[in-house]
């Protein structure tokens, strides 16, 4: 028996005992494995083609691994947090406070951001409880803000200058190689926040989330545990997050809280949200798509780039609206869930 | 002791008779119109930043610019509710892109603010009616703050009687109430809607303008002022005059104790937060918990 079939309308491959078909018709090939495929090999080529734009890919990559955990959130607590970056802030300062004072390592330190992040979204958890609609996202907006003024107040986060001499996650002599795995790094992150998205998703648990997103008070005549399921869906999230505000301490090996806290990193989180359009995939897409048009406008439009920048995103969020630009390539079927994305009710 | 407690409630009269200009608009435009106004923060930086455009590109004098700028601040608003607030925000499932879209607007002009105006540049508006100071007790306090505050009082009272006393004031708080309801009485709610939201800009660029010749002014005071708007409305119940005079005094005091009592300004937002959190525990829909306006 050959290694390699051409079937008629597959192609199968045996390999040490492990038989995988591919079927040659377009209709029936399987998106997201190609997805990943390319996701994979894209460092790679960038490696060796144009360096430079690794970085890129890794802050593509990370963007999405803020955006995913809100939309959990968003589902489950049937409210939407204006300050995702808070956790971030958390999980950074968490990381590089505890790097710098008391000598961790890295791995340790990831414990202790997903921990930080564990305390401090159970600390404000009772808020999905106390306040709905646009008192949450109202409330939720400031806590990033409040943090970042604590910062200034408190010598020990060095709000002016930031952190700096956080321990890097990779430190080979090799700057290019250790961009490379960052890169495969923040990769594996997402793929991972987007398996943990998809499975949550796919579960029962979900249909209890979705309830509680479409009406609460339905929800809870239904006999859904809410107060339990808001506040898992708060907690859990915030915990996601804070793992990436600790990859950014020691990616970077430096935190500082000018740059994760204010409301434009809050900005460039959702752009990747809006501008993907709706659905995991779409998120994944936004967060590349809003890095690279960040970059090439630095590239090329100098100092207007930052003003250029929010009309770029402004222009193309009122010509997909919705649907983004992942609504080009996949139209929104009638059995799709398509969570409500409440502020005001 | 007496003197920091003078100090205390003197700031505290002040600071929340300013405050209730800062939060007027925005307290309205959740209340009335029921949306996350985001991008309420432009209102500040547009006062300062158009004014001076006025007067450093056109060479208007600073009464002609700050007319011109309120012509200008209009026409934005009128645009983003035709253009923005109407097909996106009645649509109930694009609310989040219209919150996101008034986001980006405000992140225009503070950019833009900060491109071409950075603060090398000295951006300062001489707004100052009386000058100088004056002595209350053992405090100093600046002319300009007093008049600042008197203003706030005054244009708060104009509102008030505006919504109590008027044919137009009823309809809005006919509308607060129910929407459904005020539409089959007559009331035509899109042009009062309207009405509303040109309305609120005034109470924010009033506030802006008077304090101007004495606090810093840069570019990112948009997020600030929204910081304690978003604050003082949450705390007061969102969209309710009453809940918003008590809720900008109790902000006031709390920003006026961490300052002159405690003696560490930086902590003014987290103490205000606090202070919040602990009502909403015991309050869920802040201290006045009604749908109408007054």
């Amino acid at each position: 028996m050959s290694i390699i079939e051409w079937e008629r309308d597959r192609v199968v491959l045996r390999l040490f005992g492990v038989k995988w078909d591919w079927a040659i018709e377009p209709r029936y090939w399987r998106p997201h494995i190609i997805g990943i495929g390319i996701l994979f090999l894209t460092p790679v080529i960038l490696y060796f083609v144009y360096p430079p734009l690794l970085a890129t890919f890794i802050e593509g990559s990370l963007l999405p691994c803020i955006v995913l955990p809100v939309i959990l959130m968003l589902i489950g607590t049937g409210r939407f947090n204006f300050g995702p970056q808070f956790f971030v802030g958390v999980g950074g300062f968490t990381a590089g406070l505890l790097s710098i004072h008391f000598g961790l390592g890295p791995w340790v330190t990831l414990l202790a951001a997903a921990a930080a992040g564990l305390l401090t979204g159970l600390i404000f958890s009772p808020l999905t409880l106390l306040a709905g609609g646009i008192y949450f996202a109202l409330l939720t907006m400031l806590l990033p803000l409040i943090f970042l003024e604590i910062t200034f107040v408190f010598e020990i986060f060095k709000g002016d200058t930031g952190l700096s001499g956080i321990p890097f996650l990779v430190n080979f002599p090799n700057f290019m190689l250790n961009q490379l795995l960052y890169a495969f790094i923040a990769l594996a992150l997402m793929l991972i926040y987007l398996a943990i998205t998809d499975r949550v998703l796919r579960s029962r648990y979900a249909l209890q989330m979705a309830a509680i997103n479409d009406d609460e008070e339905v929800a809870n005549g239904l006999g859904v545990n809410i107060n339990r399921i808001k506040i898992i869906s708060f907690i859990g999230p915030a915990v996601m997050i804070s793992i990436v505000g600790w990859f950014y301490a020691h990616y970077f090996g430096a935190f500082s809280s000018i740059t994760y806290l204010p409301i434009t990193f809050m900005m460039k989180v959702f752009m990747a949200l809006v501008i993907g359009g709706r659905g995991a995939w779409a998120i994944v897409l936004g967060g590349y798509v809003v890095t690279l048009i960040e970059v090439l406008l630095i590239r090329f439009a100098g100092d207007l780039s930052p003003i250029l920048f929010p009309i770029t995103m402004l222009a193309l969020l009122l010509i997909f609206r919705e649907e983004g630009i992942f609504g080009l390539y996949r139209k929104r079927h009638y059995r799709d869930y398509k969570p409500r994305f409440k502020i005001t009710k | 002791m007496l003197a920091t407690l003078g100090t205390v409630l003197l700031y505290t009269f002040l600071l929340g008779s300013l405050y209730l200009l800062v939060s007027l608009g925005f307290s309205l435009i959740t209340g009335v119109l029921k949306i996350f106004h985001f991008g309420y923060g432009y209102l500040f930086i547009g006062a300062i930043y158009f004014t001076w455009m006025f007067m450093d590109v056109f060479h208007l004098p600073l009464g002609w610019a700050i007319l011109a700028m309120f012509a200008l601040q209009a026409v934005i608003a009128y645009v983003l509710y035709r253009f923005i607030l109407v097909p996106f925000r009645f649509k109930q499932d694009e609310e989040f892109m219209f919150v996101m879209t008034v986001i980006f607007i405000a992140l225009i002009l503070q950019l833009g603010a900060d491109v071409f105006y950075p603060i090398y540049k000295g951006v300062y508006l001489e707004t100052t009616v009386i000058p100088g100071t004056s002595q209350i007790g053992p405090i100093t306090v600046s002319n300009q703050l007093l008049f600042a505050a008197g203003v706030g009082i005054v244009m708060t009272l104009l509102f008030v009687l505006f919504f109590t006393r008027t044919k137009m004031g009823l309809a809005v708080r006919a509308i607060s109430y129910d929407v459904y309801s005020s539409r089959i009485l007559g009331i035509n709610v899109e042009q009062l809607f309207m009405i509303v939201f040109i309305m609120t800009i005034i109470p924010p660029i009033v506030a802006i303008l008077t304090v101007a010749p004495i606090w810093a002014i840069d570019s990112s005071i948009g997020q600030a002022y929204l910081g304690i708007a978003i604050l003082i409305s949450v705390l007061g119940g969102l969209g309710n005059l009453k809940g918003t005079i008590i809720a900008s005094y109790i902000i006031a005091f709390c920003h006026s104790l961490v300052s002159f009592a405690i003696g560490e300004p930086r902590l003014m937002s987290l103490s205000a937060l606090i202070v919040v959190f602990i009502v909403l525990i015991l309050r869920p829909e802040g201290i006045i918990k009604t749908k109408s306006v007054w």
